[in-house]
């Protein structure tokens, strides 16, 4: 599906400008598809809406496609059909979502490097360029523009140019720009790490991390601002851990660092060298169980439903064998209390208590047999 | 998240001297920088990690009895080794409840004490860049004084911010006198806790009296705090959620009368809350209902709510109310 990539020279990395705004020139660069280059600047003469988003903000998620629907509908039939030429004018693919008309050209960026250009990171941000190559109207934030922000953007220099700026009428004009709206991923990852400890003086450059993981040792190339979490996913590979907030307030990132159950989402992975990390994946051996048998708690939560879609599973599962061993009291309550940082959706809560309920009982069994 | 440097110290000097610099944060759990600098909202260029220090200096991580009685906590000690510990259960009560009915399992297992009396507060138009906000862009305007404002504070307000202090151990450290020590670059220095934080006033972005490459080392517990002390924390779930209301309290009764009280609230404030008004207002008299009830009148006397939150005057007092009934009993 994305087979475009950005391409050409790009200077090294660190020291981001900040983002471009209202009268700056819009930064260039180039995107290559099937061979062929294109500069942001050869779109000059039509004005250009520049969509950047992270992964989470996803342009195939139905309400982003309605609001984009919405937003062509507030325009005549003939500037759609415009739209769609104008798209396929260019030398980038586009792609059709479900049965809308609209065609959003997707393209990654995955080398980062013209979310770095534009001095966008995490946040999502969208930028009106005029058909000249001046920014004219910047939104950056985690709550998409409303599209009447956009139009009105858009009508106030195009009204304004309208004499010089073409032969088109202005309704066309904007749907023009529409069509040439560009949603750049920004996924900075391995590539971003790659390049950056090529020109390695940089601060915040890249380095080699060594992890140990499971009881191996991992090296990786890391920038400082990676997290445990996106360390283990993303490099390392290791997807049993999710992702469910990234901000600390579900559980689902949960692993242990040095037998401490620990939020992989909160804390930078080059913070934990030298240190065990222990993931789902480990768990078991963690336990010196051998071949295929699982960890307790593990088997606990099979044999008691502790879970539905199992999206939180391994971060109940690791939480849940570590708190065993931190001093709680014997109760239910205890337990939903030591707990309460694992968030469910599916609401296997009542699974979850019986499982942990079973280990240690079994587990305060064997301490007496012994 | 914009990329950074990252430096990891072993020595407190280099620490202080690195820290002091523009756009440097220190790092202890990160359960505050790095969800805020994910936002967007902390963009510090250097980030220096006080762990290694920690790993090196075990004063620096430990709880240990003073020859005075007092009992010192290293501020890179975790939330759940100090909650857990047995002479702060036995001796101080109020502050293992705090640090128990805070955050989660996992937060509490990487957050330190020191981090967590210097979390910032979660004003949703603070943690959100889009919107305005004189904490974080000092002149920007306040979102929450004519916005959604429900969980803001209602004490120590300015008509600049309103936003509330979110820790509750900070509450504890309120009402017991606790003192913090502090290594800067011009050497160390002990601040009594109720002066560590700052009312808003004109400049909600100062939120502590702390410099540029301070490092809080420790935070003392004073001797011969009254013997019973508790902390009520009211909140919108029974777990995992900030005070809407608490109440630290230490009260010491004999023959009916109250001879010693502690009172700080939380919450409300936009600092750590303590109570001169209501310590006032229950020492000397018969420890009942009456005086519990003047006591939180007198502690909520200058609140101001706003649009959502007058709710919380009410709260606050009931949740005050009934800390002091439970300590008494
Ligand atoms: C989902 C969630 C829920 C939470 N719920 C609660 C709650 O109910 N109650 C509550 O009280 N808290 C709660 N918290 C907040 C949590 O307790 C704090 O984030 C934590 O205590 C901060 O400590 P830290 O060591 O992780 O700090 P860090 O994030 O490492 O640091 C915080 C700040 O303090 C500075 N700093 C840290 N240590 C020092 C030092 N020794 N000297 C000088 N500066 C230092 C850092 O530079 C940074 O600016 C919650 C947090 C999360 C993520
Ligand atoms: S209350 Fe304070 S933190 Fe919240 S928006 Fe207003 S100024 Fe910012
Ligand atoms: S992903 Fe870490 S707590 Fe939600
Ligand atoms: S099993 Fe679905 S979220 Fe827990």
């Amino acid at each position: 599906m994305h087979d475009l990539r950005t391409a050409g020279a790009t200077p090294p990395f660190p020291a981001a400008p900040p983002p471009p705004t209202a009268g700056d020139p819009a930064p260039d660069f180039e995107l290559v598809a099937n061979g062929t280059a294109t500069r942001l600047s050869s779109l000059r003469g039509s004005p250009v809406v520049l969509v950047l988003h992270n992964p989470e903000w996803d342009p195939a998620r139905r309400e982003q496609i309605d609001a984009f629907n919405r937003l062509l509908a507030s325009l005549p039939a003939a500037a759609e059909q415009r739209l769609i030429t104008v798209g396929a004018a260019h030398p980038w693919l586009e792609l059709e979502f479900d049965t809308s008309r609209v065609a959003l050209p997707v393209i990654r960026d995955d080398d980062g490097s013209i979310a770095q250009a534009y001095g966008v990171h995490d946040t999502p941000a969208v930028f009106v360029i005029d058909e000249r190559g001046i920014v004219r109207w910047t939104h950056m934030g985690r709550t998409p523009p409303r599209e009447g922000d956009i139009i009105a953007a858009l009508t106030s220099f195009a009204a304004r140019d309208e004499p010089r700026s073409s032969s088109w009428n202005r309704r066309e004009f904007i749907a023009t720009v529409l069509g040439v709206a560009a949603s750049l991923t920004i996924s900075p990852r391995l590539a971003v790490a790659e390049r950056i400890a090529a020109a390695s003086t940089a601060p915040g450059a890249a380095r080699a991390v060594t992890l140990n993981v499971n009881g191996r040792q991992l090296r990786l190339t890391l920038e400082p601002r990676v997290s445990l979490l996106d360390a283990l996913r993303e490099y390392a590979g290791l997807t049993g851990t999710k992702k469910g907030c990234d901000h600390g307030q579900c559980g689902a990132c949960t692993v242990h660092v040095d037998g401490r159950r620990t939020l992989s989402c909160l804390t930078f992975a080059m913070m934990h060298e030298g240190q065990q990390i222990t993931t789902i994946e480990g768990l078991a051996a963690s336990a010196g169980t051998s071949g295929n048998t699982l960890h307790p708690m593990q088997q606990a939560f099979i044999k008691h439903d502790g879970f539905q879609c199992g999206y939180c599973t391994p971060g109940q599962i690791m939480s849940a064998s570590a708190m065993i061993h931190e001093p709680w009291g014997a109760a239910d309550s205890d337990v939903r209390e030591a707990m309460s940082g694992n968030i469910c959706r599916c609401g296997a809560y009542p699974g979850i208590v019986a499982a942990i309920q079973e280990v240690r009982a079994n587990a305060a069994d064997g301490e007496h047999g012994q | 998240m914009i990329s950074f440097d990252y430096v990891p110290v072993d020595d407190l000097r280099a620490a202080s001297a690195a820290g002091a610099h523009a756009h440097t944060r220190f790092i202890a759990g990160g359960t505050t920088l790095v969800d805020l600098m994910r936002l967007g909202v902390e963009r510090p260029t250097t980030v220096i990690d006080l762990n290694v220090l920690a790993r090196k200096d075990a004063s620096l991580t430990a709880v240990s009895d003073l020859p005075d009685g007092r009992l010192r906590l290293g501020a890179l000690a975790h939330m759940s080794d100090v909650a857990w510990d047995r002479r702060v259960r036995d001796r101080y009560a109020l502050v293992s409840e705090a640090l128990l009915l805070a955050a989660s399992g996992q937060v509490r297992n990487m957050a330190t004490i020191g981090g967590n009396v210097l979390q910032r507060t979660r004003c949703p138009y603070f943690r959100d860049v889009t919107q305005a906000c004189n904490k974080r862009v000092p002149g920007s305007g306040c979102g929450a004084i004519a916005g959604r404002n429900r969980e803001q504070a209602i004490l120590g307000t300015s008509e600049q911010c309103i936003a509330t202090h979110p820790s509750d151990l900070a509450v504890a450290l309120a009402a017991l006198d606790a003192h913090v020590h502090v290594r800067g670059t011009s050497g160390e220095r002990v601040i009594p806790f109720t002066r560590l934080h700052v009312v808003p006033d004109a400049h909600p972005d100062r939120e502590t009296v702390l410099r540029p490459g301070d490092v809080i080392t420790a935070i003392d517990l004073p001797s011969g705090i009254p013997a019973r002390s508790t902390y009520l924390k009211v909140r919108d779930r029974a777990s995992f959620a900030f005070a809407l209301a608490s109440a630290a309290v230490a009260l010491d009764v004999s023959g009916g009368t109250i001879r010693a009280a502690r009172v700080a609230l939380g919450g409300v404030g936009t600092k750590p809350w303590r109570s001169p008004e209501a310590e006032r207002a229950l020492v000397g008299k018969a420890a009942n209902d009456a005086a519990f009830h003047a006591a939180a009148e007198a502690a909520l006397a200058e609140a101001r709510p706003h649009r959502d939150n007058a709710f919380k005057v009410e709260l606050a007092k009931r949740t005050l109310v009934r800390a002091l009934t439970e300590v008494s009993a």
